[in-house]
């Protein structure tokens, strides 16, 4: 079920009614989010919400013994368990061909024979998403950071929470868990702000980045045209890929606070950021928190001095850029942060004054390096980034170019014109806080934007195959 | 344990509803006084590869031109044919003007179109040219929504939305209004090789002025099963249509129907004298002069699809077609 299409709204009605319901049940609302985010998850395949079920209770279960078990070596191997078994079913579902077909073209390469065997197998909607939550959970247990819940229906409904389900923020149990286990309190502003959230989110789906799909797909699904369109195509594809799972997160926000809940901010201007450790900062931020929290630290982090963090940083965003997708370019895409990141930080350690010097060439940089590595994410293989790369030194243009351009400019123009604002004001909600007058004119355009372009295309967000 | 509990109270939520509704009835009424007081431009719903091509013929349709040879059909018609080579081909004689747009918009679709043709250019046109694919004549029934924008075109108004809930609500609000005047001016990208070939909408539209009226499918024919099925009938239902379309023809104008090509590789071997029969019979109902000398099949290397032809084929099926015209355009 997609939140862009109008059986969702269908079903959020039918859910806001019976959640109003049950408000003097913590059990029964417990009850109604599960069995609405299972139906949620099972509307798209029936067949794939055993596997969130499973992980769901297993996690539960390992964190249950962590609490039981003292000896350190034991509550380690019960670690490694549930790593083993979350990543494993990551792995067969997401992995599984990836690894056949690279094993098929490196033995071929060496001319030995192999017995190719690639299964159909259909990547389960948001997987990395429910499994990365869970994951978190039990190495919050086991760090003993986190106390495991006593509670299964607050644990399936922490896992399976519909809003966040198939495309984030990836929560940690402090966050997320604790408001499965109180009242919440529903207040007018809280409703003013999921409307926004919602419209903004929306708006930024089916306006701007469905719109902008079509132009993507002209350039990178096809021979490479020239390099202005390449370059257009890459630019399209950034703000097609923010608007889609920003949008998605802001959505997954909006509906959080109809029903009470706190959900946690993925996105903060990214594209405004000055340095590339800025712009992790604040692009997918959940995704970057598990990182850092989960990964990066216990590989060593900066404990282990300059040498071992920067090796630490390459690996960390190499599996990052893995964790996106089952394909070379996306651990192409992790690399080339990777080493960025690397050189950021060698370059604003080596000299304070000289980052400073560059700090007006600091966003420009950092964009075009974003940039850059979105055409790496798009490209589909690791030839196509070939491609596409040879194709920016053809500088001829095809006659629809203008149009092109057009075409983007008035689709990213809203969006650049509103997180502007919102970055120059700092206020993530700078709409709210104008005259009703104004903030009903910019809400009520969105709104009628929205129901202009509603399933117009059937654009899945991108997000969800990862 | 209390789950929730809720701290609104009415007016905050209809201060809330009030906020994001007032500026959207605002506009919808704005659309409506702007439709109504001609302030506007007129609707132009190129809003897709077909609209765009609807919209461009039903305009074409309904300008003065000096066009005395009316190419008509479907999408085949449209494709296979290049009006500007055909007049070089005829040794400018004639200057043909293509108006095929697709199956779905049907023989009424086409009478139509030619009707309007000719209330706008009384006695100009000497011969109508009928190429559909043989696809087209087992009967497959047109969408109304093509034919309602057709005539929403005609008569200047905006086309109506879906009768779905969103629909009307698009409707309610002015965005029909909205999507058919402004909309439909923007450029929007066509979709796969059509947007690499021709780019946006207004390229495609562009493309048309300049080339009367024709298009290019720029796909290429792969032969693969499962494209189709290749027993080509002639459905009894279209006698009536065919007469209905005959009546659109103008007094004194010679009406000729061809059947454009299918691929080689894919037509069933018995397929030339079938094709024979069909065009026979369909030529019987339009009461028209049948081009028997097209060539009912032609090689894949010439096809786009198993319904069109390529740039490559356009050009030669165009010379093939002048070839078969003669003898029709001499007697006349």
């Amino acid at each position: 079920m997609l939140f862009n299409s109008t059986v969702f709204l269908q079903f959020f009605a039918a859910f806001l009614l019976l959640y109003f319901l049950c408000r003097n049940s913590l059990v029964q609302r417990n009850v109604l989010i599960v069995a609405a985010s299972w139906l949620f998850y099972g509307w798209w395949d029936v067949r794939f919400l055993g596997l969130l079920i499973f992980s769901g209770c297993f996690d539960f279960l390992v964190g249950l013994f962590l609490d039981k078990v003292e000896a350190p070596r034991r509550r380690r191997l019960i670690l490694a368990a549930s790593i083993v078994v979350n990543l494993s079913l990551l792995g067969f579902f997401k992995y599984f061909n990836f690894f056949v077909d690279s094993m098929a073209v490196l033995l071929d390469a060496l001319h030995l024979p192999f017995h190719r065997s690639t299964l159909a197998i259909v990547l389960p909607a948001g997987i990395s998403f429910y499994t990365f939550q869970s994951l978190g959970y039990v190495i919050d247990v086991y760090r003993r950071q986190l106390p495991p819940t006593r509670s299964p229906l607050q644990y399936l409904a922490f896992v399976s929470f519909f809003p966040q389900l198939i495309a984030g923020p990836i929560h940690r149990g402090q966050d997320l868990l604790p408001q499965f286990a109180r009242p919440l309190t529903i207040t007018g502003a809280s409703l003013v702000e999921g409307v926004w959230f919602v419209i903004f989110g929306l708006f930024k789906k089916v306006v701007i980045a469905d719109n902008l799909a079509p132009l993507v797909e002209m350039a990178f699904d096809g021979p490479a045209i020239s390099g202005p369109v390449t370059v257009a195509a890459t630019v399209a594809f950034g703000i097609q890929i923010y608007g889609d799972f920003s949008g998605y997160s802001d959505v997954a926000r909006g509906l959080g606070r109809f029903l009470g809940f706190d959900v946690a901010r993925n996105f903060a201007l990214p594209y405004f950021a000055t340095s590339l450790r800025e712009f992790w900062r604040r692009w997918h931020i959940t995704l970057s928190r598990w990182l850092r929290d989960y990964l990066y630290i216990s590989l060593g982090g900066n404990r282990l001095g300059r040498r071992r963090a920067s090796v630490n940083v390459l690996i960390t965003m190499l599996l990052g850029g893995l964790w996106h997708g089952a394909a070379w370019n996306f651990v192409l895409w992790g690399a080339w942060h990777g080493l960025g990141l690397m050189v950021n930080r060698w370059w604003q350690e080596r000299d304070a004054r000289a980052a400073l010097m560059t700090r007006s060439f600091a966003a420009p940089l950092t964009l075009l390096f974003v940039f850059y590595g979105w055409l790496l994410f798009r490209a589909g293989s690791f030839e196509r980034v070939c491609v596409l790369t040879r194709s920016l030194a053809i500088w001829d243009s095809p006659p629809w170019l203008p149009h092109y351009l057009l075409c983007l400019l008035i689709f990213a123009t809203p969006l650049l014109c509103l997180e502007f604002w919102q970055h120059k004001t700092e206020d993530e909600l700078v709409i709210l806080h104008q005259p009703a007058w104004l903030s009903g004119i910019v809400q009520g355009l969105m709104l009628l934007g929205i129901i202009l372009f509603w399933e117009k295309r059937a654009v899945p967000f991108i997000y969800f195959q990862f | 344990m209390k789950s929730h509990e809720y701290e609104v109270n009415r007016s905050d939520l209809v201060r809330l509803a009030a906020r994001v509704a007032v500026p959207m009835i605002l506009v919808a009424a704005l659309m409506r006084l702007g439709a109504m007081t001609g302030l506007w431009p007129s609707p132009w719903p190129a809003l897709d590869l077909e609209r765009t091509i609807i919209t461009h013929q039903a305009y074409a349709s309904r300008e003065p031109n000096d066009s005395d040879l009316v190419l008509t059909g479907d999408s085949s018609c449209l494709m296979d044919v290049s009006a500007i080579k055909l007049r070089q081909q005829l040794g400018g004689r004639y200057r043909p003007l293509n108006l095929g747009t697709f199956m779905y918009v049907g023989f009424n679709g086409y009478a139509s179109i030619l009707a309007r043709y000719n209330d706008v250019n009384p006695g100009r046109v000497r011969v109508v040219v009928l190429l559909v694919h043989p696809e087209m004549l087992r009967g497959i029934e047109p969408v109304s929504s093509y034919l309602l924008l057709l005539s929403d075109l005609y008569a200047g108004t905006d086309p109506s939305g879906p009768s779905s809930v969103h629909g009307q609500l698009c409707g309610l609000l002015g965005l029909n209004i909205f999507e058919s005047r402004f909309l439909g001016r923007f450029p929007l990208p066509l979709p796969g090789q059509y947007g690499r070939f021709y780019g946006f909408n207004l390229d495609l539209y562009n493309y048309m002025e300049r080339t009367r009226g024709s298009a290019v499918d720029p796909h290429q024919f792969v032969p693969a099963p499962g494209q189709g099925n290749a027993e080509y009938r002639l459905s009894p239902t279209l006698e009536s249509v065919c007469l209905a379309f005959r009546s659109a023809i103008p007094a004194g104008a010679k009406l000729l129907v061809g059947l454009t090509p299918v691929p080689e590789s894919f037509a069933a071997p018995n397929y030339p004298g079938k094709a024979r029969q069909i065009l026979h019979q369909c030529g019987q109902w339009l009461q028209a002069d049948c081009l028997t000398n097209l060539p009912p099949t032609l090689p894949d290397a010439l096809f786009a699809s198993t319904t069109h032809l390529n740039q490559q084929g356009c050009e030669t099926y165009t010379a093939i077609l002048a070839e078969c015209l003669e003898p029709h355009l001499q007697a006349k």
